[in-house]
């Protein structure tokens, strides 16, 4: 029987640890789809040829299977792009290795594409500097917030050039859009008094 | 030096720069850095909060952080040492230092350029005055200019001249042994006996309050730091009364900017009073038998190890007319009918009982419908908390959470460390019966010693500092001059805490930390002299019986 098993397994909730997993699977998918099309060419030449009208319901049954895998393709696809998206707003627009080693030429190519698109967009709000839309996702209370680090972060610069070292344990009184990405990261703490 | 004007001379000096806090593990210093931390989250002055257990910490973290930042603020560490010697910092690097340790080390005094200390110059200090330790050197360079000089005079002078030149020369050897005598012997005075002066707490409420940026919460926290140097017998009697009255200023100045309006403050808001409030240790979150039964002061004077003394306990009860199934029940759950006269009731009984001071002057906050606190159990709490020995914790994951417990918003956090409280007094407790039980304590020639040994229960409790300075107090109080030993299994150290001798006068100098490091000094004894506090060392256990041997000489 028709193999729906694979694209079912295929929208799961793709687990960036299955990645090798995925891309079996995908390829399996797109296997079954071309032998659905092979299997169909040859009844349709065969049903056109000899006239056999009873050929014509499994043929459309084939074709009904093949656009179901396309659907289900399209749409992990797409998924997959909302994601990398999300991920310019998380990460910033250096990804991490082990975030990039699991995309793909095209993916990295589109993922650039949006980044572009989104920094010319940037620019062209709030005069001539352009607005950086992806700090303060949330409305701030105050220029300067207390944090914790949580984790052994080694060294990291803020904007006058002075270098804080960020060990465990220690708490910093810094300026907030400049710990945003690290309390994403779960690197920092903010600690509220 | 010591520093004139607060404001200006630190302040101001920070005000737009970054700086790093070094904080001492003891809850005065926590107070102290939860006032500076507000205070520089009002005006946005950068910092770094990074807290050092002991001496080596403290130049790890003065070596990472001294190419970035100009500016240290140490708070209860560095004044009673050479600070410069140790660190070596460059020029540039300036320390602030509020220490409530003395004596302040003569160095620190008298340095114009890096050293400043945030301590009122008259806070009992008696600092030698300059000329009686440092001595100019210029004085030798003219010697010998003079004497070169001279040398190119003709042979029959030059000889004249040169009798008279070694005159004056020895003259000038022997003024000079004399003066390195008298220094020596001024110096040893000064720096003989550890003690301790005004918290730091207090020390930087006053600086917020010449800011005018003080806040109830910082008021708290300074009295909490305040407790805490009295419930860990850090000052005098007289010390803690002048400062009570000098918060209870303070308190009412705060209590009457609501007075006045018609609408009193929500309940919600922070209110902290006065409180002329019974000596037993975490009263109201306890049940009052088991309050009596493991506080020091009541323990000691019932001498409740003994069975005679179990039976005056009950005795006590019965004649305040306290039913024992209300004593023995939590606090808050006992008979409003007996809650509203205890504190003159209990007074009263133990007057009879020989217990004078049962009552103490502190102060009390309450905010909310269910939350009440005294000072005291705020210090045994975040004290708990601090120094809780739980395995995966490391220090510095126990700084953090002491330090969170004392804001507002964490109540949980203060629960469990009052929770903590309860079960390390009533450690002590029992440690404190076992060893007078079992007459563990020896007397060892001028002090008595008393040797924890690897088995006890809740030994590893006692492994920490100040839990086990308070096992010593405990003890101490009927009995005199003590040292305690406390087994760290890991390591393979002991740590030795030295109390000197309890007295109603006492002025709670200390003289074991200068004892501890001669003796360490003429056995070779391989000892860690790490915490702020010099009354406190490891030892490695081989050397624990030459050591004591050493000591014994010493003080005899």
């Amino acid at each position: 029987m028709n193999r729906h098993q694979d694209t079912e397994d295929q929208i799961s909730p793709t687990k960036r640890s299955h990645h090798k997993d995925q891309e079996d699977g995908l390829r399996q998918v797109l296997q079954e789809m071309e032998a659905l099309y092979e299997q169909n060419q040859s009844d349709v030449n065969e049903a056109k040829s000899e006239g056999r009208a009873k050929l014509i319901p499994s043929i459309k049954l084939r074709h009904c299977c093949l656009l179901r895998n396309q659907r289900c393709v399209t749409a992990y696809l797409y998924d997959r792009l909302l994601r990398i998206r999300a991920l310019r707003w998380e990460y910033g627009s250096v990804l991490p290795a082990n975030v990039r080693f699991h995309m793909c030429a095209e993916e990295l190519q589109w993922f650039s594409q949006y980044k572009k698109s989104l920094a010319s967009f940037m620019r062209s709000l709030g005069g001539n500097e352009g607005l950086d839309i992806t700090q303060d996702m949330k409305p701030p209370k105050s220029l300067y917030i207390e944090v914790r680090c949580l984790k052994d972060h080694g060294e990291f610069e803020i904007d006058d050039g002075t270098v804080i070292l960020l060990k465990k344990n220690s708490q910093h009184f810094l300026p907030r859009w400049k710990c945003e990405q690290l309390i994403r990261q779960g690197v920092l703490e903010h600690v509220v008094s | 030096m010591f520093i004139a004007d607060i404001r200006k001379d630190f302040y101001e000096v920070v005000a737009n720069q970054r700086v790093v806090l070094l904080v001492a593990p003891d809850i005065d210093a926590l107070c102290a850095c939860k006032i500076l931390q507000a205070l520089f989250h009002c005006d946005q002055i950068q910092y770094t909060l990074v807290p050092v257990t002991g001496w080596q910490e403290l130049g790890t973290a003065f070596l990472e952080h001294k190419e970035q930042f100009r500016y240290f603020v140490l708070i209860n560490c560095g004044a009673n040492v050479d600070l410069l010697e140790m660190l070596q910092p460059d020029d540039d690097s300036i320390f602030f230092i509020c220490d409530t340790h003395r004596p302040v080390d003569v160095v620190n005094v008298y340095n114009d350029t890096q050293i400043k200390l945030l301590i009122k110059q008259d806070d009992d200090l008696s600092v030698p005055s300059y000329d009686d330790i440092f001595r100019d050197e210029d004085e030798e360079g003219e010697d010998s200019g003079n004497e070169s000089d001279e040398g190119s005079e003709p042979s029959g002078k030059r000889r004249r001249f040169d009798e008279g030149a070694v005159e004056r020369r020895i003259e000038r050897q022997r003024a000079k042994r004399e003066w390195e005598a008298r220094r020596r012997e001024i110096l040893f005075d000064y720096e003989q006996y550890e003690y301790h002066g005004t918290s730091a707490a207090m020390m930087f409420f006053e600086l917020a309050w010449v800011l005018t940026k003080d806040t109830k919460d910082m008021l708290w926290w300074a009295i909490i730091g305040l407790t805490d140097q009295w419930v860990h017998d850090k000052i005098t009697n007289m010390k803690y009364v002048t400062d009570i009255a000098t918060m209870q200023r303070h308190v009412s100045r705060h209590n009457h900017r609501n007075e006045d309006e018609e609408n009193s403050l929500s309940i919600d808001c922070m209110r902290i009073s006065f409180e002329y409030d019974l000596r037993l240790t975490l009263y109201q979150h306890w049940s009052l038998y088991e309050s009596i039964y493991n506080s020091c002061y009541t323990s000691c004077s019932f001498k409740l190890w003994t069975l005679n003394g179990q039976k005056k306990l009950q005795e006590f009860l019965a004649d305040m007319g306290l039913p024992l199934k209300q004593v023995r029940q939590k606090f808050n759950s006992m008979d409003m009918s007996i809650k509203e006269n205890l504190r003159d009731v209990i007074e009263e009984s133990s007057n009879k009982y020989g217990m004078k001071d049962i009552r103490i002057q502190t102060f009390g906050v309450h905010f909310g419908f269910k939350n009440r606190f005294l000072a005291s159990d705020m210090v045994h709490a975040t004290a708990a908390l601090l120094e809780s020995a739980e395995k995966d914790d490391s220090e510095t994951d126990n700084f953090i959470k002491a330090l969170d417990a004392l804001s507002r918003s964490n109540i949980d956090r203060l629960h469990s460390g009052i929770a903590l409280a309860k079960k390390k007094l009533i450690a002590i407790q029992q440690t404190v019966a076992s060893c007078i039980c079992t007459n563990l304590i020896l007397s060892q020639g001028p002090f008595l010693y008393c040797y924890l040994m690897e088995g006890t229960p809740d030994v590893k409790l006692f492994s920490k500092p100040m839990a086990l300075t308070l096992l010593c107090k405990y003890l101490l109080k009927s009995l005199c001059s003590f040292t305690h030993g406390v087994l760290d299994v890991e390591k393979g150290t002991v740590i030795v805490v030295g109390i000197p001798p309890e007295s109603e006068t006492s002025d709670k100098k200390n003289f074991f930390g200068r004892a501890f490091e001669k003796a360490a000094e003429s056995t070779s004894s391989r000892t860690l002299h790490d915490h702020f506090d010099t009354s406190i060392i490891e030892l490695k256990t081989e050397d624990r019986s030459k050591f004591l041997d050493a000591l014994i000489t010493l003080l005899s």
